[in-house]
């Protein structure tokens, strides 16, 4: 089973993201993406400098993919998903991990393959054949389905590989409007880039004080991290990739636990307030023990 | 293509189709009584003989009806989701208002006379998008979420055959719809799988010396004071607390209503307004219908002398969620 | 006991004066629930289809007119609806002015809608509240006239209909 780093999710300053990546360059993972998978406003990284990561990436060893932006709004949107296309169709060891049916219809008719990426709602087979005949080589199992979705999708499942979001803050909704920029009083075309200020996003509690969930711009996510880790050696069966997604600290140890339980190497894993309740169709909040 | 600008009305039940049919909806969508639709509340919708009758006295008076079956089926239970696209097709509805790609792509092979709508729920926000249902599966309307502005929804409009519907008036979903899952991760249960959000039996509504608490699956949604407005029990409307701030950090209870937009939504090419609410009443129905059919008809007769008639005005925000009404994101204060 | 009064096409917003709450508080509960309880029983199976309702067995409800100071207790089962005279603590509590109900009952109100402006409370079990509410809303009836909701138009169907069934409430 291959270990894969899914998009950023934060905003970073430029330099942070080219230093996280010149570290992923060195840890044991098999696929990176990379790409603005949130906000259309967040240019602290260009088309080069994101080349340049995927060059280092490649470089290393890794597969490389470009996720394309979830929401597309305006033509502008449309045409930086349309840049990362030309890059990848220019570079054999870049793919397109396609985030709405937008891209996929202008990646059928170039005939360039993608990863078909987890916001595109494949919740049965029919979907999934459907995009695998579009081009799809891989798909990723939407983390808001569980188990038993994914053993009904396995049976009948087209000639494609399957990843599995594995850990990380749960993405559970996007919205043209900006929560950050609303937590201060700030326009959304006028941000100020606070999400630069949160490099995990901004905590959301209840009124009650019970950490809820995280706003980071245009996306919502939970405040728990979503965590297989016992679930792993069911995985690894029927699954080929299993994704961590980025966070600002401990990625090192995180990949190192997770590698270690794939090549069953013990290795310590980072403790946190972890959630798991969606792969048991539960409350998504909720942690499994059973 | 004035005369294709259509008001399409909810409707939970069958009383609620024969309001809307009887104060001048254009089309009433519709839904089945189960997790095929995205309005799967308890006691709501329709059953087969129900139905029937709905459909038979919409079209003796020239009105459409379509039917939602905007859920996202999985692999084990797909077959009561074809069960219900073959029910809708022998029903002889105009329309089906789908959102899964698979779906779709069964009711085109099967039934390829039938009339498809891309549900709000399919999350298409680009022309790109609208057309790739086109191309594959012959869509001829999509809705589109109620995240894009004015000039975003008329740039759609101009680069696809596919006719386009908007959200007019009613509750109003700030997430992209199709792509929230806040519902799922408090509750277990969410509007792609389940068919609701926020489903009843989560939902508690208590008396406390401080006010009136909203809780979902236990989760504190928000504290009305006495006399304030009160919104539906949403995770989206409620008041949290961010970095020392407590306040509705996503959106206030505000409802859509664009009835000020009229015109600019004739003149975009705007194809059909859609009411939200099949989860209320009929008497809400009856109201907002009565009032945007005066109102598109005066749009439609002179578009360039519209103006909005106080009355409609108050008989709407009477029956709107929260303090306000708003323009979503067609106007967009918070940009 | 009619309505001294012809209900207007639309009801105007009052409120019953308080000391009436405080004086029905005072009086006996019973008869306003056997009215209550006699109505819907009237209706079940004819106008109230009774299979939609079955989540609804064993359970308990009561129903607060505030404005009147009436607290209608009742449950349903198997044999319909019937008044419950302890105070165990109902499955689901309604409370709202009289006026409001009536409107809900003519269909001139929305209960979002009142519910919004806080003129309609609903605690405990609010999927019962929403099936309740569904239901009704399903009900494919002639325009409700509430003048002829009156106690001795419910007594006089309710002797009809106990001559011809005994037993059946």
């Amino acid at each position: 089973m291959k270990l894969t780093l899914g998009p950023l999710l934060f905003y970073w300053t430029r330099q942070q993201v080219m230093d996280f990546y010149a570290a992923m360059a060195e840890q044991p993972l098999d696929v990176v993406y990379l790409g603005e998978a949130v906000c259309s406003r967040r240019h602290e990284m260009r088309l080069d400098d994101w080349l340049e990561v995927a060059t280092v990436l490649a470089d290393a060893g890794k597969q490389v993919a470009f996720s394309t932006l979830p929401l597309i709004e305006s033509e502008s949107d449309l045409k930086w998903v349309r840049r990362l296309m030309d890059a990848a169709r220019d570079d054999p060891r870049l793919i397109i991990e396609a985030n709405e049916m937008g891209a996929i219809r202008q990646l059928a008719e170039r005939g360039q393959p993608f990863v078909a990426g987890h916001t595109l709602n494949i919740y049965n087979s029919y979907t999934l054949q459907l995009l695998a005949e579009a081009g799809a080589t891989r798909w990723v199992f939407p983390p808001e389905i569980g188990r038993s979705a994914l053993a009904g999708l396995q049976k009948e499942k087209p000639a494609i590989e399957t990843e599995v979001f594995a850990h990380g803050r749960l993405p559970l909704a996007y919205s043209a409007r900006c929560f950050t920029a609303r937590r201060y009083r700030l326009q959304k075309d006028s941000c100020e880039f606070r999400c630069l200020d949160f490099p995990e996003g901004l905590l959301l509690k209840t009124r009650e004080g019970m950490p809820f969930l995280t706003l980071n711009g245009i996306q919502t996510m939970s405040a728990r991290v979503y965590h297989l880790e016992r679930e792993l050696p069911g995985l690894a069966a029927n699954v080929e990739l299993i994704r961590l997604s980025p966070q600002p600290a401990q990625m090192d140890e995180l990949i190192a636990a997770y590698r270690g339980l794939l090549d069953g190497v013990a290795a310590p894993m980072p403790a946190g307030d972890y959630c798991n309740g969606f792969w048991y169709e539960k409350p998504g909040l909720d942690w499994v023990t059973a | 293509m004035a005369s294709s600008f259509e008001l399409v009305c909810p409707a939970g039940g069958l009383p609620a189709l024969k309001t809307a049919v009887d104060h001048g909806a254009d089309c009433v969508y519709t839904g089945f009584r189960d997790e095929t639709n995205a309005r799967n509340f308890t006691g709501l919708n329709f059953d087969d003989k129900s139905l029937k009758e709905g459909i038979a006295y919409a079209h003796q008076r020239g009105v459409k009806v379509l039917i939602a079956l905007n859920t996202f089926p999985q692999s084990g239970n797909w077959p009561q989701w074809t069960a219900a696209v073959d029910k809708a097709a022998a029903f002889g509805v105009d329309a089906i208002i789908l959102a899964d790609a698979g779906l779709m792509e069964y009711a085109h092979r099967t039934h390829p006379q039938l009339r498809l709508h891309l549900s709000v729920q399919g999350s298409a926000t680009n022309y790109e998008a609208i057309n790739f249902y086109r191309e594959r599966f012959n869509i001829q309307r999509a809705v589109l979420p109620r995240v894009l502005s004015m000039a975003q929804v008329e740039h759609v409009v101009k680069n696809t055959p596919v006719e386009i519907e908007v959200f007019g008036f009613g509750g109003l979903c700030v997430m992209v719809e199709g792509r929230c899952a806040l519902s799922g991760y408090a509750t277990g249960m969410s509007p792609n799988s389940y068919g609701a959000c926020s489903p009843g039996k989560v939902v508690r509504y208590e008396e406390t010396p401080t006010g009136m608490e909203t809780r979902l699956n236990g989760i504190l949604v928000d504290r009305f004071a006495k006399d304030e407005r009160a919104g539906y029990p949403t995770l989206c409307k409620g008041r949290f607390e961010v970095d020392d701030a407590t306040y509705y950090a996503i959106e206030e209870p505000a409802s859509l209503n664009t009835l000020e937009l009229l015109p600019d939504l004739l003149r975009i090419g705007i194809r059909a307004i859609k009411i939200e609410g099949r989860q209320r009443s009929p008497a809400y129905v009856g109201q907002v219908t009565k009032v945007w059919r005066a109102a598109m008809d005066a749009v439609k007769r002179d578009p360039d002398h519209f103006t909005i008639h106080p009355v409609w005005m108050t008989e709407l925000n009477k029956i709107s969620e929260g303090q306000s009404a708003t323009l979503g994101a067609y106007n967009r204060p918070w940009k | 006991m009619s309505l001294p009064f012809k209900l207007p096409q639309q009801l105007p917003d009052f409120t019953l004066p308080a000391p009436l709450a405080k004086l029905g508080d005072r009086l006996p509960q019973l008869p306003p629930t056997l009215a209550l309880v006699t109505g819907l029983n009237l209706g079940l199976g004819r106008l109230i289809p009774r299979e939609p309702l079955e989540p609804l067995i064993g359970k308990r409800f009561l129903i607060r007119v505030t404005d009147a100071g009436m607290s209608m207790r009742f449950a349903y089962g198997a044999r319909g609806f019937r008044p419950v005279f302890d105070s165990a603590p109902p499955d689901l509590t309604i409370s709202a002015r009289a006026r409001d109900f009536i409107a809900l009952l003519a269909r001139e109100e929305d209960p979002d809608t009142l519910f919004f402006n806080r003129r309609l409370l609903m605690q405990g079990d609010t999927d019962l509240g929403l099936l309740v509410k569904n239901t009704l809303d399903g009900v494919d009836l002639p325009r409700f006239d509430p003048s002829r909701l009156t106690l001795s138009e419910l007594l006089h169907r309710l002797r009809a209909r106990l001559a011809t069934s005994p037993g059946a409430v």
